[in-house]
């Protein structure tokens, strides 16, 4: 075990490596100049040449290299061109509400897929199953954003149930815990929630209906049905040790699952860190879009890496070596 | 979503696709290499009991059907509503026919600007499946010479080359996409290439683990035994037999490929001058349709949907075809 995550690990650093990398020399041989967003062209050329000799763009491309990675290991990601601000706690503040979104929508669509799913498998060849079947397949080929348009065009604007955007009335600026404590905040939540759990939820709802299904067969099954256990509590077993793949498969997608809420933030206007990394893409604001990128590829990382560690715990016959 | 054809191909890899190339590796080995018109009727023939086992599943057929319209749409459609995608269109008296709800004139309605949104679908089927073919087309030959290379060459060529997959599976796909627009410059041309690059991952993972298997075949040693040098037992030898399992992931890739281009065309990051189903949905999304124009957001959203269920669904289809083994659930 200790072996495996020794090299578990180092794989992970090497991977981030590899990562960053990548984006160093994207940065490098990209067409136009990063600085001229920076730097007003008419400037006479050497004023321009002490300016980038004072950011070190003129210092040879391995020291620049070693600079690159020294900082992004040190979380320095230096200052943002638009907000001229440092980018480590904008990027953080960020973070910290695209978490606040994320984590209730993924545990909620996680136990509805799983109860659903278990549900659709347990009453296999049933109408139901087929709804849930046929639903599953019309809504992968979704788009997120079509989701969400959808819902905003119901909610928001058709039936005005519930506000179309934003994290926090406009023009308001309540503190962290205000926040939180007002419900207006949570009304806010609910339309983005939706999305993502309408955008994800067929993944685990028909993952846990082919896993139910084949738990099934399966001899403890009918020695709890011997004991005369009543079928529910049956349903429950068998729920139980049908839901590993489910659950890792959750840690796995979660690549997919930022790329959603990349989308979902663009539509309801939720300043998370997708809504940043967007907007750094499209004022070119290279110290952001370089820091977002690598948080990305972290987490992706760790998600992996949690992802197997949960399937050793979850299901002891796993062996790692 | 963009994750859809990566996802969805996560499920077949083993074993995919053995019956068929276990099939045709019996029969190369079992007599001479045939001519090229010969192999050309023998693949015709295994491509209509394809079809017809598709065929039978009630799935497949309304995929297949839902393709075939695709086609038609996207091939005759543009020639028959011949009004640019990008004109505005005016009504008798002389006024733009601004945000016109569907009628028998504009079937799909106009949207803020008199544009024709019929037209405009038309031209977005036939750039979904232009940039669908283009990008898992890409990405399948970048994949399959990954695979091919590491699996036949097998130890340190294997080694790196899956490290390198394995990296490369790591990196998020719309982050990435952005920071390439943005550095390379938006549009569709860039589009193609980045899910081209994105897309190779999964098919170069299933086909080494194919490759694998299909080296140690009598009929790979047989041919070593009769002189062929490596390129032409990896291409000549291994390369038909991969075919099916290649054909599935471009079938997947397809579907993936249009859904995420139509992401990155929404976020703002597409070409504003061609009329794609993103596209339409950003100009759609920007100028607040959800509020005013609701076939402006429907038609395009239900016509992405529709087409990457029937990818789905097609390519479900022929890989039940290919694999028995998989029809029982």
């Amino acid at each position: 075990m200790r072996r495996y995550l020794v090299s578990r690990f180092a794989f992970m650093v090497v991977t981030v490596y590899a990562i960053a990398t990548i984006l160093f020399f994207l940065l490098r041989v990209a067409p136009g100049d990063p600085t001229s967003r920076f730097v007003n062209e008419a400037l006479p050329r050497e004023d321009i040449l002490a300016l980038r000799a004072a950011w070190g763009l003129e210092d040879a491309l391995h020291v620049q290299y070693l600079r690159y990675l020294r900082n992004l290991t040190l979380l320095e990601f230096g200052t943002s061109f638009t907000l001229r601000e440092p980018v480590a706690p904008v990027l953080f503040d960020r973070i910290f509400n695209s978490v606040l979104l994320l984590t209730p929508a993924l545990v909620l669509m996680t136990v509805l897929g799983v109860i659903l799913g278990a549900a659709a498998g347990w009453r296999r060849g049933s109408r139901y199953e087929q709804t849930i079947v046929f639903v599953s397949l019309l809504g992968r080929g979704m788009p997120t954003f079509f989701i969400g348009m959808l819902v905003l065009m119901l909610f928001a604007y058709q039936r005005q149930w519930l506000p179309a955007g934003g994290m926090t009335a406009p023009g308001e600026l309540p503190g962290r815990v205000e926040m939180l404590m007002s419900l207006d905040f949570w009304k806010r939540m609910i339309l983005p929630g939706v999305t993502i759990i309408a955008t994800g939820i067929y993944g685990p709802m028909l993952l846990m209906r082919t896993s139910i299904i084949e738990v099934l067969g399966e001899d403890f099954l009918e020695v709890l049905k011997a004991k005369g256990l009543p079928g529910w509590r049956i349903a429950v077993h068998a729920a139980r040790n049908a839901m590993l793949p489910v659950i890792t498969s959750t840690a796995v997608t979660f690549a997919f699952i930022i790329d959603g809420q990349v989308i979902v933030e663009q539509i309801f206007s939720w300043p998370g860190a997708g809504r940043l990394i967007v907007q750094s893409m499209l004022d070119r604001d290279y110290p952001v879009l370089q820091a977002a990128f690598f948080l990305v590829a972290v987490s992706v990382v760790v998600a992996n890496l949690i992802a197997d560690l949960l399937y050793g715990y979850l299901d002891p016959r796993v062996r790692y070596d | 979503m963009a994750g859809e054809g990566a996802g969805a191909s996560l499920a077949p890899s083993t074993g995919t696709g053995d019956s068929v190339a276990e099939r045709v590796a019996r029969a190369a080995a079992a007599r001479p290499a045939p001519g090229p018109r010969r192999w050309l009727m023998e693949r015709a023939a295994w491509a209509a009991g394809t079809l017809r086992i598709a065929w039978s599943d009630h799935l497949a057929k309304v995929g297949i059907v839902m393709l075939v319209l695709f086609l038609l749409a996207a091939g005759i459609g543009p020639e028959i509503r011949t009004t640019p995608p990008f004109e505005s269109v005016t009504l008798e008296d002389g006024r733009i026919a601004k945000n016109l709800p569907p009628s028998r004139a504009y079937p799909a309605g106009t949207n803020r600007l008199g544009q024709d949104l019929l037209v405009q679908l038309l031209h977005g089927a036939r750039m979904a499946i232009f940039v669908g073919l283009l990008a898992a087309g890409g990405g399948a030959i970048i994949g399959t010479l990954v695979g091919l290379t590491a699996g036949y060459y097998g130890r340190l060529v294997d080694q790196t080359l899956m490290r390198v997959t394995d990296v490369a599976l790591a990196i998020p796909f719309l982050p990435f996409a952005l920071v390439f627009l943005a550095l390379f410059g938006p549009g569709l041309r860039n589009i193609v290439i980045i899910l081209a690059l994105l897309f190779w991952r999964s098919p170069a993972r299933v086909v080494r683990s194919q490759v694998l298997t299909l080296k140690e075949r009598p009929y790979i040693q047989a041919a070593r035994a009769g002189g062929a040098g490596n390129v032409r037992i990896m291409f000549v030898h291994l390369l038909p037999n991969l075919l099916p399992l290649i054909f599935l992931y471009v079938a997947l890739g397809i579907g993936g490929a249009v859904s995420a281009e139509a992401s990155v065309s929404f976020l703002g990051f597409g070409d504003p001058l061609t009329a794609t189903w993103g596209q339409i949905l950003n100009s759609a999304f920007t100028a607040g349709a959800m509020r005013t124009a609701w076939w402006w957001v429907v038609f395009p959203g239900l016509a992405l949907t529709l087409f990457v269920t029937s990818i789905y669904l097609v390519s479900r289809g022929y890989e039940e075809a290919v694999n028995p083994r998989l029809r029982r659930m």
